[in-house]
């Protein structure tokens, strides 16, 4: 652990020094930029640094002489601009009694300690938000060891079902009902909420958030399923969304499941994406046919590479999926027997539900069964497929992928794959597409992109897509070959190391490590980089003021709650703040792009304005104004109670004293922004608690303290914290 | 880039642009506030997004190609589209040309076969002797015969991609096969008004997300999802407590903080909400006021139709039929579309913005696509009603914005595959339409505006015409249907030149100013000339193209 260390820079004419050694992650020292007199007025500008503890002014007349703390500077507002628009404000440090004529300035900054810096990155991308336990937490264990827990999630007991009386009865739907009809009463609303409230109370955050990562990753839209595929079949909605949603619901339990397995790699969770009958609709696999003159469907073929392995345009062309989706006509889904669930050869059930006055046994609606991924030999093509035809990995890639040999060719760095055709089709073709699956699962191009989205996911968004095109400016990015690298591409090149230097090839949690040992991860290059997604929006919100404030950490112990539905939508088609905030419908993405993961998609003015709404409905006390039944934004089931956290966390001597109750709640919201940063946010914070609601002087310590919604004193903290929560900084992550 | 470059970039000049959030106008504005009238003339831009690739070729039929309809496919034996190919009306003489396009009017008689809104199940003559809509395209026809409707066919670009993310990335930045420019065209063309830095409202779209297309480091263009709740609460959510609320946000916005790669974006956009919530709270979003209504009794019905149908009850004549699913002029799903529609034009019509735009999905029409009825159709429907209404909207309610100095256009991200597939639907290919509308564009010349245009359809038509259709269209299995790989309809014309002209000779940019728009406009002159102004052989794939075309 790094000690805290002051910068200094001294003005113009002075040499500047650094008293120690540069990291490719510290930003380097503030510059004073500009110097303004007028009378007695000294004033100075120079941009913050990022997660400063404190800024400190010397000053001095006497160039011989050390500089001195100048304790009489503050930070003041002045006018850039004005007009009918309104006036633009910048800030600088001013003193207003220099009486010297001439005077030396300099800048001591002093970072928040790297623990402290590190601690507030775990928080933001290992869990979906900080919540004052577990900030308290990762001070007592100290972010390594907090990082190691959230990378082991097989040791960690999971106790989140006890945290809402809801899971209990969203799980309860999650089962195989007996009657005759394999059916799961949930509909995707419950599952939605069900994922939400997980994403708020695991102890697992990370496994949480790998899972939300997959989910996003391989695609697959619910709605498709439900209405164009089984509309078909069936004209009971109800009875679709449940099924529909029950294959989302299996993609979710075996990734996982695979998850939990230390030495799970990227080929397993292709695997269960392949296998699933959700992506086998979505992208329309299970209508594809390629026996005599019928060409097969190429959309599954073309997002398998461009979005799934291999990213767009990296190391594949047309022709590659044209081929490269004959091998996948035959695979499809049917109703099988119970019993054949796990059986790709199955044939149809035929089972007529008892009772049942029809005798079709080829009606769907009809038969009791379960819907699963079958393979039908009779449509598939059976011609040789031969993929990426004489190709060779690019120079870029460098050893060991351009020296060594794929699939079964001699020649080193050609990864062409070559699947014999049959004479006749039977089951033995469902071979191809696990044969082609294990080859890509593990080729540069995949392990690079998915890489650079782990990356993505956990550094920043300054991780461009690849390219293969010299003339393209992304090209000497990636050029792992050329070296010079960013520490962006460094670490994608670490990660590729890892990926393919340990067996078996493809190690999700060692590449994960990979990532969170990096310096980038562990300081700047991570802090407060991106914006959060809708969801990860609408969950830290509750994270942020959520305590258990007896400590069992079951429902209707904690500050911060909510029942799930209200944020991801009481029903498929109800409005919620993840659909306000940019259409985040989960597990019904209508495009296999996934959500994005950087920001420009997400920042909007409508899209704030929405966020804001939520972030202010939710501090406002349930029952008063703003967050009422018919105008609740956040919803009657999702609330906090900030008077109840500050009462369980501070002393009852603070409890009327404006500082210090700003102070707790900034170190909540804001741990890893330095509280050299955070002054002005602090003043107006203690400005807040000390005007009543028209804005004139109304002192906080003669507030009568109580959490009873409506009281001037509740109104008065709720309020502030909102204030505090909708600035920009809790837009980021 | 080395470490020493990524410090620099990262940081050193993070000082700069932290100050430069202080700073009302971007340095880069300034010199461009000499230049062009962009903003200043008043003439506006309506986009509409159709994503997921519109099937071109059943939009604007080739229906005198004989491959279209009647050729048979040796390969497999059929006519290249046996279930989803529109069939000719034997009684209308396709070849007729320089004539009005038909419209197929419907009675209010509900006995009358031609009673349903789309009771006419061919191709509609378009009267240009080659082309026909879709019958789901009717609507088009009072605009196409006023002259205000300009079809062009074979639109794309060189090198086509055929991933609908990329694609629509290069329609939307303006520079294709280059995913590394993160600015979007009306963005840029916004910048180069010199209002961005001192209107909050320049360029303004109404769905989930603010589109690449206005999207841009410099300037916030504004997005809203939903006008109705723009607005923010306050804590206690009353007068006193909401202007508190409102002040403390507003004041936060201008605390300085440390450089991070979205904090420039947050800020911009912050500010862009606090500084439009004014503008939209004094326009009426409402679905009550949503009383918008044509100006004549509508499709030979005895009512006027609500121009945007929002609920059932005001979606055609379905209301004044006792709930007659018939009389539908849309979908019933595109509801929330026509919300956004008419969110934009209101934009439009009440404020100084300049572009509005929004989207409509599912055009991804792999499986099923429909021939009379089902996907494709609908989606027909949206876009005709559309321009139908917009025509009118601005016509009759014009306030801020006239029909005359409006532009609508379409952008889609590639046509599809001249073959059905086995699914009934079609897959990604390369060239298709564009539609483009406005009292302005230089449709089909009559009696009550003459354009100069003997037709309002560019690019499809059966002999070659300098103004309409320079590169003939060669029709058979061996024609331009299959010119690309033997399977996809070539591009005649880049979709940079038909939005280049509009924003040059619609907008009022300078040629100057285009060329930083549209930067294959620089290219003119050079070895890797892209033609997209004047005519002439690609620079980049060699493929002959029409550059712009009289649409203005």
């Amino acid at each position: 652990m790094r000690r805290a260390r002051p910068l200094s820079l001294l003005l113009a004419v002075l040499t500047t020094s650094f008293s120690f050694q540069i990291l490719a992650s510290d930003p380097p020292a503030p510059v004073i930029t500009n110097i303004n007199v007028s009378g007695s007025t000294r004033a100075l500008r120079f941009a913050p640094y990022p997660a400063a503890s404190n800024y400190t002014i010397l000053s001095g007349t006497n160039a011989s002489l050390p500089l001195t703390p100048n304790p009489n500077f503050f930070l003041a507002p002045f006018i850039i601009s004005a007009s009918t628009n309104g006036t633009n404000y910048g800030y600088e440090w001013r003193v207003t009694n220099s009486t010297s004529p001439n005077g030396l300035y300099s800048v001591r900054v002093t970072p928040v300690s790297s623990n402290t810096l590190f601690a507030a990155n775990v928080l933001n991308r290992l869990t979906y938000g900080p919540t004052p336990d577990e900030i308290e937490r990762i001070n007592m264990i100290g972010p390594d060891a907090y990082v190691a827990e959230q990378l082991a999630p097989w040791n960690i007991t999971e106790d989140v079902a006890g945290t809402h009386a809801n899971f209990a009865t969203i799980e309860n739907k999650f089962v195989e009902a007996t009657n005759f009809v394999w059916r799961t009463n949930a509909a995707i609303a419950d599952l939605r909420a069900w994922h939400v409230l997980r994403a708020i109370g695991a102890k697992r955050q990370f496994l949480e958030i790998l899972l939300q990562f997959l989910e996003n990753h391989f695609v697959t839209q619910w709605s498709k399923t439900s209405g164009s595929y089984f509309d078909t079949y069936y004209d009971d909605g109800t009875y679709q969304d449940a099924v529909a949603a029950q294959f989302e619901y299996l993609e979710n339990e075996k990734w996982l499941n695979a998850l939990l397995n230390p030495s799970c790699t990227f080929y397993d969770l292709l695997k269960i994406s392949a296998e699933s009958p959700a992506m086998i609709i979505y992208l329309d696999t299970v209508s594809s046919k390629g026996n005599g003159s019928n060409i097969a469907n190429e959309n599954y073929a073309r997002e398998i590479m461009e979005l799934f392995c291999m990213g767009v345009d990296n190391g594949y062309d047309q022709n590659d999926i044209t081929v490269q989706s004959r091998i996948w006509t035959g695979w499809t889904v049917d109703k099988v027997d119970l019993s054949n669930v796990f059986n790709p050869f199955a044939s149809a059930t035929t089972n007529i539900i008892p009772g049942s006055t029809n005798t079709s046994t080829t009606t769907k609606s009809n038969l009791y069964g379960a819907w699963s991924f079958v393979y039908k030999p009779s449509v598939h093509n059976t011609s040789t497929k031969t993929i990426f035809t004489n190709k060779f990995v690019p120079s870029r890639f460098g050893p060991p992928w351009t020296t060594k040999t794929y699939f079964t060719n001699a020649v080193p760095g050609k990864y062409q794959i070559v699947i014999p055709g049959h004479t006749t089709s039977d089951t033995n073709g469902i071979f191809e597409g696990y044969q082609f699956i294990t080859n890509i699962a593990n080729y540069p191009f995949t392990e690079e992109y998915i890489s650079i989205k782990l990356c993505k996911l956990l550094i920043s968004d300054n991780f461009p897509n690849p390219s293969n095109d010299p003339s393209n400016a992304n090209y000497n990015v990636y050029n792992y070959a050329g070296g010079n690298l960013s520490p962006e591409a460094s670490l994608v090149y670490g990660c590729m190391q890892t990926w393919e230097t340990n067996s078996p090839k493809g190690q999700i949690w060692k590449v994960l490590k990979t990532i969170t040992d990096s310096d980038l991860f562990r300081s700047h290059g991570a802090s407060q980089q991106k914006v959060k997604t809708p969801l990860e929006y609408a969950v830290s919100t509750v994270r942020a003021l959520r305590s258990s404030t007896n400590g069992s950490n079951v429902a209707g112990s904690f500050t911060g709650y909510s029942d799930g539905y209200n944020i991801s939508g009481s029903s498929s088609g109800s409005a919620c703040v993840m659909t306000r905030t940019g259409n985040m419908l989960l597990f019904d993405r209508d495009a296999p792009d996934g959500y994005p993961e950087t920001a420009p998609y997400w920042v909007s003015a409508g899209s704030i304005s929405e966020r804001l709404r939520f972030l202010q409905s939710f501090c406002i006390a349930i029952g008063q104004a703003g967050h009422t039944s018919t105008t609740n934004d956040a919803g009657s089931n999702t609330g906090c109670d900030i008077v109840g956290l500050l009462k369980a966390k501070t002393p009852a001597s603070s409890w009327t004293n404006a500082a210090a109750v700003a102070d707790y709640f900034l170190s909540i919201i804001y741990p890893g922004e330095g509280a050299g940063n955070l002054s002005l946010y602090r003043s107006a914070a203690v400005n807040f608690l000390n005007t009543d609601d028209n804005s004139a002087s109304s002192p906080f310590n003669l507030l009568t303290v109580s959490s009873t919604p409506g009281q001037p004193y509740d109104n008065r903290v709720r309020g502030m914290v909102g204030s505090l929560m909708t600035m920009q900084r809790f837009q980021e992550q | 880039m080395t470490r020493r470059g990524f410090l620099d970039r990262s940081f050193k000049i993070g000082l700069g642009v932290a100050l430069s959030t202080l700073v009302d106008i971007p340095l880069v504005v300034k010199r461009a506030l000499a230049e062009g009238n962009i903003g200043l003339n008043g003439k506006k831009l309506l986009f509409i997004w159709l994503r997921g690739a519109n099937d071109s070729l059943n939009s604007l039929i080739p229906i005198q190609d004989s491959a279209y309809n009647t050729d048979i496919n040796p390969a497999t034996g059929t006519v290249i589209r046996p279930n989803i190919a529109i069939d000719k009306d034997g009684a209308a003489d396709y070849s007729a040309s320089g004539i009005a396009c038909d419209f197929p009017q419907s009675s209010s008689a509900s006995a009358d076969p031609n009673y349903a809104t789309f009771w006419y199940q061919n191709g509609i003559r378009t009267g240009n002797g080659f082309a026909a809509l879709h019958p789901s395209l009717k609507f088009l026809a009072p605009v196409y015969n006023a002259g205000d409707l300009a079809l062009i066919h074979r639109v794309a670009y060189p090198r086509q991609s055929r991933s609908h993310f990329d694609s629509q990335n290069y329609w939307e930045n303006g520079n294709p096969n280059n995913n590394t420019v993160q600015d979007g065209i009306f963005y840029r063309t916004m910048i180069q008004s010199g209002l961005a830095g001192t209107n909050p409202l320049t360029g303004v779209s109404v769905q989930s997300a603010l589109p690449l297309i206005l999207r841009g480091s410099a300037a916030a263009m504004t997005n809203l999802s939903d006008p109705t709740r723009y607005n923010l609460l306050g804590i206690p959510n009353n007068t006193g407590g909401n202007n508190k609320a409102d002040k403390a946000l507003l004041d936060a916005g201008f605390y300085p903080f440390a450089s991070k790669q979205n904090r420039e974006l947050l800020s911009l956009q912050y500010k862009n909400m606090s500084d439009t919530l004014a503008i939209f709270s004094a326009i009426d979003f409402s679905e009550l006021g949503n009383t918008f209504v044509d100006d004549a009794n509508t499709d030979g019905d005895s009512v006027a139709y609500n121009l945007f149908p929002t609920t059932s009850a005001k979606n055609g004549g379905y209301a004044a039929h006792g709930n007659d699913a018939n009389k539908y002029v849309v979908d019933t799903n595109a509801y929330s579309f026509f919300t956004n529609l008419k969110a934009a034009a209101l934009v439009l019509n009440k404020t100084s913005a300049i572009v509005a735009g929004t989207e409509t999905t599912g055009f991804d029409t792999h499986n099923n696509q429909g021939k009379l009825t089902g996907t494709h159709p609908n989606l027909q429907r949206r876009i005709a009603w559309a321009l139908y209404a917009l025509r009118k909207y601005f016509t009759k309610y014009s306030d801020k914005c006239n029909w005359n100095n409006l532009v609508v256009v379409t952008l889609s991200e590639f046509g599809r595959t001249s073959k059905q597939n086995t699914s009934l639907g079609t897959d990604h290919a390369e060239a298709g339409v564009m539609f483009v509308a406005g009292g302005a564009v230089k449709g089909f010349s009559n009696p009550n505006k003459i354009t100069g245009n003997p037709s309002g359809i560019f690019n499809c038509a059966g002999s070659v015409d300098p103004s309409v259709n320079p590169i003939g269209w060669t029709t058979g299995l061996n024609g331009s249907m299959f010119a690309i790989q033997s399977n996809y309809l070539r591009r005649t014309t880049d979709y940079r030149s038909m939005l280049g002209k509009l924003i040059r000779d619609h907008l009022g940019a300078t040629q100057n100013q285009l060329n930083w728009i549209i930067p294959g406009y620089a290219s003119e002159g050079t070895s890797k000339d892209e033609h997209l102004r004047v005519a002439g052989t690609s620079g980049v794939d060699s493929t002959q193209v029409t550059g712009e075309l009289n649409i203005i």
